[in-house]
Formats: C-alpha cells, sequence, structure tokens
C-alpha cells in the first residue's frame, strides 16, 4: 500500500512539475537553456526529470526507499519555494501573475504552482514518516536476530 | 501504531480507507451536522448579540454596530470554541469515547515538535496564495480586513493572545479532523470526497467570522475572499493529517503557534 501510494505521489508531483514548466514556457519571461542561451534556476530545475527518473528505476530495483524520495520531495519544494515565494525570490508570484490574459488564466498558473509546492511538502512529510516507521521496525527485528545468533 | 493512509494522487477511487482506529468507530452523520451547525450558530449568533446590545445602547446603526461588534471577533470566538468542545464532550459521552482517542496515535513530544515543524514549513504555499489574493483584492501591501477591522483593548489583546488561540486549537482541528471526517468517511466509503467536503465546510465556515457589511448590505466579497483565502490552509492541513498517520497533536501545534503570532503581532501593532 506504502509503495502504490508512494508511486501515486511521484508520479502526481512529477506531473505538476512538468505543468509548471510548461507555464514558464508558455510566460516565457522566466526561461533558460535549452531554450535561450542563459543558464539560470529554469535550467537548474530540470535537473529534477533525470532524477525522478533515476530514483524510480533504484527503488523498483530496492536500492533506495522513503528516505530517498523524502529528500527529494523536500529538496525540491525548498527549491521551488525559495525561487518563487521566498524574501529573495527571482521569480515572484507577480511574473506569473502579471503575465496571463486574461488574469484568471494567470491565477490558474499561479494556483498550479501552490498546489505543487504544497503536494512536494505534503509528500517529504509522508515519506519521512514512512522512512521512520521502516527504519523503527528494522530495529525492533534486529535484536531478537542478533540474540539468535550471536550468544 | 495505527497504519494510516494518505490519499493517493489519482481520483476515482477511495484514497484512503477508514480506519479501524477509534476516530473511525463511533457516531454518525448527524453528530458532525449538529457539530457544524453549532459553530455556525454561535458565530453568528454571538455577533448578532453583541450588534443588538451596541444598537439598544444607542451606541450605532446595526449596520455598523455589527462592522464594531466584528472587531471583537477574535475574543468572542472563544465562546464558539467552548461551545464546541461542549458538544464534541457530549458526542464522546454517548459515544463512551475519550478526548484523547480523537488525537490520533501515542506520539513523543519530540515528533511533535518535528511534526510541527513540517506543517509550518508545508503551510507556505498558502501563505504565500493568501497573501497575494489579499493584495489582488484590497491591494498592494493592504491588512487582510478580518484584522484590519481587530481594536482590543489590553486585556482584551491578552486573552484573544493567551486564551483564544490555545482554545481554538483544542476544538477547531478536533472538531473538523477528529470528528467530522471519521463520522464523513465511515458514511461515504471514500476518504478522498470525505476530505474534500471536510475541507470545504471548514473553509466556508469561516466566512461567519466576522460578518462584515459594506454599502448597506452584507459584505459578500469579504466572505468569498475568507473562504478562498483561508481553503489552501485547510486543503494543506487535511492532507497533512493523513500524511502524519492520522496525527492531529503536531497540526494543533503548527496551528496554534500561526494563529497565536498572528494575535501577539497584531496585539502588538506589528501588523500596519
Amino acid at each position: 500500500m506504502q509503495r502504490r501510494i508512494l508511486y501515486q505521489l511521484t508520479w502526481l508531483a512529477a506531473a505538476l512539475s512538468l505543468g509548471h514548466h510548461l507555464d514558464h514556457l508558455i510566460r516565457g519571461n522566466a526561461v533558460g537553456w535549452p531554450v535561450t542561451d542563459q543558464v539560470n534556476a529554469f535550467t537548474a530545475s530540470l535537473v529534477v526529470y533525470p532524477i525522478i527518473a533515476t530514483g524510480l528505476l533504484l527503488y523498483q530495483a530496492g536500492r533506495v526507499g522513503p528516505g530517498f524520495w523524502a529528500l527529494v520531495s523536500g529538496g525540491g519544494a525548498a527549491f521551488v519555494a525559495a525561487v518563487h515565494f521566498g524574501p529573495a525570490a527571482v521569480e515572484p508570484p507577480e511574473l506569473i501573475l502579471d503575465h496571463y490574459q486574461p488574469a484568471i488564466l494567470g491565477w490558474l498558473a499561479f494556483g498550479w504552482l501552490v498546489v505543487f509546492v504544497a503536494v512536494l511538502a505534503i509528500t517529504s512529510v509522508y515519506e519521512t514518516r514512512v522512512w521512520w516507521q521502516q527504519r523503527q521496525a528494522r530495529r525492533a527485528t534486529s535484536p531478537a536476530t542478533g540474540a539468535g545468533s550471536g550468544r | 501504531m495505527t497504519a494510516a493512509n494518505p490519499p493517493t494522487a489519482g481520483a476515482g477511487q477511495p484514497a484512503v480507507q477508514p480506519q479501524p482506529s477509534a476516530a473511525a468507530t463511533a457516531g454518525g452523520v448527524g453528530g458532525a451536522v449538529v457539530l457544524v451547525a453549532t459553530r455556525v450558530a454561535l458565530w453568528l449568533g454571538v455577533q448578532l448579540l453583541l450588534a443588538g446590545l451596541l444598537v439598544l445602547g444607542g451606541a450605532a446603526t446595526f449596520g455598523r454596530a455589527l462592522n464594531e461588534a466584528a472587531g471583537w471577533w477574535m475574543v468572542y470566538g472563544a465562546l464558539v470554541d467552548l461551545g464546541t468542545l461542549g458538544v464534541i464532550g457530549w458526542l464522546l459521552r454517548r459515544d463512551g469515547r475519550s478526548y484523547r482517542a480523537l488525537l490520533g496515535p501515542p506520539t513523543a513530544a519530540w515528533a511533535v515538535a518535528l511534526g510541527a515543524l513540517g506543517v509550518l514549513a508545508a503551510s507556505v504555499p498558502a501563505v504565500v496564495f493568501s497573501g497575494e489574493l489579499t493584495s489582488a483584492i484590497y491591494g498592494e501591501g493592504a491588512i487582510a480586513p478580518m484584522f484590519a477591522i481587530v481594536d482590543l483593548p489590553p486585556w482584551a489583546s491578552v486573552a484573544s493572545v493567551l486564551v483564544v488561540p490555545l482554545l481554538a486549537e483544542l476544538a477547531e482541528p478536533v472538531a473538523y479532523l477528529g470528528v467530522i471526517l471519521p463520522r464523513l468517511e465511515r458514511r461515504l466509503g471514500r476518504a478522498w470526497l470525505a476530505a474534500t467536503i471536510v475541507v470545504v465546510v471548514w473553509a466556508v465556515e469561516h466566512a461567519f467570522y466576522p460578518l462584515l457589511t459594506s454599502g448597506g448590505g452584507m459584505d459578500l466579497e469579504f466572505a468569498a475572499y475568507r473562504v478562498g483565502s483561508v481553503l489552501p490552509y485547510l486543503a494543506i492541513w487535511t492532507a497533512l493529517y493523513y500524511a502524519l498517520g492520522r496525527r492531529l497533536l503536531p497540526i494543533m501545534a503548527a496551528r496554534w503557534v500561526f494563529n497565536g503570532g498572528t494575535a501577539l503581532a497584531l496585539a502588538l501593532g506589528l501588523v500596519e
């Protein structure tokens, strides 16, 4: 059940990320390489797709667990929030809200961003809890194993 | 430990099955309706009563008295929350259950604190959305009307900082997430639908506190703004309730910091 939820949350976050990048392309006011020659936050943010693809493969192979996804989601939430919401935001909400006509489209794109960051943060909290529970479960079983094999 | 299943990304099938925990095993939807009705009736009743007293005292016309009474909403909210706790207590006695059971599985203090930090961090998108909505409707740098109207003497400010936020956390999230949500989940069999209804009803309740008048009638724009600005917070907190394994204490602690901090900033005149 937890694996299924983790996959669903990952795909949801990836879809929201894709939609937000699409919003960048439509606005055209905060894009970088490969669309333009400039390397900026937009360029850096594209690294999320190879991370998700690699993470899914490693998760499928059992090489990484919820702790990895908690870091990816939490890091993603912090990055997107810092770029768009932080006090030194390079792409503040006005960059989205003021560049759409009619204005409702701007609010739609901004609402999408809000949902995107919220989903990343909530996913990180959930994955942290699952990681912690799995860790506790491993600790609870390991002493019994040790007692039987050691002394 | 009680396992909890957070809402899934997709729609169309039950995201979360009702839990076999104490929170999910008692009571019907009737209790949930009584709880919501009580809160709305108290928000309306107390403000109307205060406004009526002001009119009887000859202080103002009814419309103006209503707005003057609204300036005390951060204090008379305590009565609403006391009434809510009364109804919760009555429901618990009827079902033979404890208040503690509504708060979720036992959680260490450090885990509550860490969870509260997570809740505060996850609330940032809601803070930003609410701020942008306020600027769009009331102008750049404007204070949200429900805070702009607050005008309290010192003793009432102290109560609004020390007493009211604490009562609010003991009553409001416990009512919606601890009592109403499990009952709806059990009735509907679809947790995502129950959670959506809870978030919408919880948000709509905010339209009633406070009621403001404008141009001789109710200020419906403010009521709509109030619902819209609070909706992201409630959606995030409800999702976090599932993400945290149906633990309410981290959410209550974070909300207490958030609402208490807001009340303190208002009392100190830091919100200009």
